[in-house]
């Protein structure tokens, strides 16, 4: 594993993660001593069971931009970002952090009671590695906005614990971190210290700082973050666009368990990245995230249909889940994820709505389980000799240039006589 | 390993904060919470001189003197090693949250209680002057013990720090471990009056006794610290360093799925 400090070799990439897992060992007893130890040595028990908290994990982040990171308690949020500020240490695979990185996970922590407001501001602050000096430059600043100048030498015991996570928030935004990590926090004080909070952190992502933003409170990811990613039992299974995440993850909570869903249907390249676009004549992956009942849901049918921007119906194909055999999706035997491949997408440039389709075979034909559907530009080199709703493979062809050529001597002779 | 003592230089007003904070809440921010933290020491000392001059009768001369060059160093030793041991599960919720060298939490630990000590030197010097023993020049060899010291509480605070982390009743043990240690240094009574083979090995095993031992000759005999006998114990505590060293990073690496 390897970190990087302040150069940034890699461009303007701020974190990244290349195939992140971490596995704890659960362990029955809490605290571990030498008296367990010894009666262990008489009576061995289990090494303890392990257990993923974080499985192959990979996405990267470019500097300045913000990414939420969803997923219900359990999911690995918290294993992630203690990951990311190197609070714990991978079991496997890479993370490259560029930048200074302050996390704020839990307001205040690393205060000592004893101690002043004054004291723990610069204790605070060289925890995260800053000199007396750089904290004394910040000092003014981050007491005016905590609101404390009269207490600032009053021991934080002493603080109401308003007072005590309005301290610590505000040296957090005032540390001018590169990276900077939130968990949750921001239910910080009155009303009013909120507002302020929120626009402190919006005024540090105009200054480009790159922001890591846990919650699973889907609509406040959604108004400070571009990006988003999705966990779900220690797995990624979703990373693209905020709001598209959002809306996933949204499905996610409401899907009741025991009945089929589409979660999720997107347009992916080869290596499983979303993509917004595809060439004209290249394959089309179609990716759908499905939640099956645990009694395997073996008569339903997905369709995949494609329409055009004029809302024609392209193309349209059927398939039964109990052919399909879909992989599963992390340690949840109820969530699968589909592929259908179109080959050399023969559609003319447009925009191409991908439906995704769960039915059931009901008496009177098909009943509609549920629908997705997901918008995808088809971009070629189109020129002016090509027209019509499709892009047909095709060549121009002459009579073979030899021929012509055998046939022109004879010709000549022909002419000569 | 550079690119560690890098980030440890890199963090060194850390090291700073948390020496001053355990001053701070130790003497709670009060010249009388100085002369306290004394108490423990200059009581022991009372007792012991009680107990050797009145109770057994022992002849050596000026025995408060005596037992106090060996009892400060000791309590140096023995409140280091205590804290140091519990320095990382103490700080469990600092270390959950945030990232920072973990080895300067035990590191802080010795040093705060070494400025401790050499605070408390002047009341030595005190009871120097009150009994007219000699002050020498040699005096001016106290930080170079001091330095050795702190080395060899280190290294024990290094390898005791973790493992109370992973066997939380190390900190149990250690208490009893630290009487113990106490008995078996020269601290009431002198290295002369050891069995003559039996203080050979005291000195091999016990750098405490050694350290001891040369604080005394310099504080209360006011004659030279034999330089060689010095330079080994410093080059033991220095590779004591080397191994605790080790032993910490080994055992650090889990530590976060532990606290």
């Amino acid at each position: 594993m390897r970190r990087l400090g302040g150069a940034a070799p890699r461009g303007d990439i701020a974190v990244e993660l290349r195939g992140v897992s971490r596995r704890f060992r659960l362990h029955h007893e809490t605290r571990t001593s030498f008296q367990d130890w010894f009666i262990g040595l008489v009576r061995p028990r289990g090494k303890g069971e392990e257990f993923w908290a974080l499985r192959d994990i990979s996405f990267s982040l470019r500097r300045g931009e913000s990414l939420g990171i969803l997923g219900r308690n359990g999911a690995g949020k918290s294993t992630l970002l203690k990951l990311i500020t190197r609070v714990l240490e991978p079991t496997s695979g890479e993370i490259i952090v560029n930048g200074r990185t302050l996390a704020m996970l839990e307001l205040g922590a690393g205060f000592h009671p004893e101690l002043s407001g004054r004291d723990n501001v610069y204790l605070n602050g060289s925890i995260y590695g800053y000199s007396r000096r750089q904290m004394a430059e910040k000092f003014d600043r981050i007491v005016a906005f905590a609101e404390l100048e009269r207490f600032i030498d009053t021991p934080v015991k002493h603080y109401s614990l308003g007072m005590f996570m309005r301290l610590g928030f505000s040296i957090a935004v005032h540390l001018d971190p590169d990276i900077l990590v939130i968990d949750e926090v921001l239910s910080v004080g009155d009303a009013a210290f909120q507002r302020k909070g929120y626009q402190a952190l919006r005024d540090l992502k105009a200054n480009g700082t790159t922001i890591l933003f846990v919650s699973h409170w889907p609509e406040l990811v959604r108004e400070f973050c571009d990006r988003a990613i999705l966990l779900q039992e220690g797995r990624l299974i979703d990373n693209g666009p905020v709001d598209a995440v959002a809306a996933h993850y949204e499905r996610m909570l409401q899907a009741q368990p025991g009945e089929a869903a589409i979660l999720r249907v997107r347009a992916v390249d080869a290596a499983g990245r979303v993509v917004e676009a595809v060439p004209s004549g290249r394959d089309l992956r179609i990716e759908v995230l499905l939640r099956v009942p645990p009694s395997g849901g073996g008569d339903l049918l997905l369709a995949i249909d494609l329409y055009d921007r004029d809302g024609n119906h392209l193309f349209g194909s059927t398939g039964r889940l109990a052919d399909l055999g879909a992989p599963t999706v992390g340690e949840d035997p109820a969530t699968r994820r589909v592929c259908a491949v179109i080959h050399q997408l023969p559609v003319a440039p447009t925009t191409l709505t991908i439906a995704a389709t769960l039915q059931h075979p009901g008496a009177t034909g098909l009943d509609e389980v549920d629908r997705q559907d997901t918008e995808v530009e088809v971009i070629a080199p189109w020129s002016v000799r090509e027209r019509g709703l499709l892009r047909l493979d095709h060549a121009w062809e002459w009579e073979p240039a030899d021929a012509a050529a055998d046939a022109l001597p004879e010709l000549r002779v022909e002419a000569e006589r | 390993m550079a690119s560690q003592a890098i980030e440890i230089v890199q963090y060194h007003s850390l090291v700073r904060n948390l020496v001053a904070k355990d001053l701070k809440v130790r003497y709670k921010n009060s010249v009388l919470g100085f002369v306290w933290s004394l108490l423990h020491p200059l009581l022991l000392m009372v007792v012991f001189t009680f107990v050797f001059t009145q109770l057994l009768d022992q002849r050596q001369e000026d025995f408060p003197v005596f037992v106090l060059t060996a009892l400060l160093p000791w309590h140096w030793t023995s409140t280091a090693v205590a804290a140091g041991t519990t320095s990382l599960v103490d700080n469990a919720p600092l270390i959950n949250k945030v990232y920072f060298p973990r080895i300067l939490l035990p590191v802080s630990v010795v040093l705060s209680t070494g400025a401790n000590y050499v605070l408390g030197l002047p009341a030595l010097f005190l009871f120097m002057a009150l009994f007219d023993r000699p002050f020498t020049p040699w005096l001016l060899a106290i930080p170079v013990l001091v330095l050795i010291q702190a080395i060899f509480l280190t290294a024990v605070v290094l390898v005791l720090a973790p493992l109370n982390v992973y066997f939380r009743d190390t900190s149990v043990l250690v208490e009893v471990g630290l009487t113990a240690w106490f008995f078996m240094t020269p601290i009431f009574y002198s290295i002369e009056w050891v069995v003559p083979h039996l203080a050979a090995w005291m000195y091999r095993i016990n750098p405490m006794a050694a350290i001891v031992s040369e604080y005394r000759v310099i504080m209360y005999s006011g004659s030279v610290p034999d330089p060689l006998f010095t330079a080994r114990t410093g080059a033991t505590a220095l590779a004591l360093l080397v191994v605790g060293y080790l032993i910490f990073t080994r055992l650090n690496r889990n530590l976060g799925e532990h606290l």
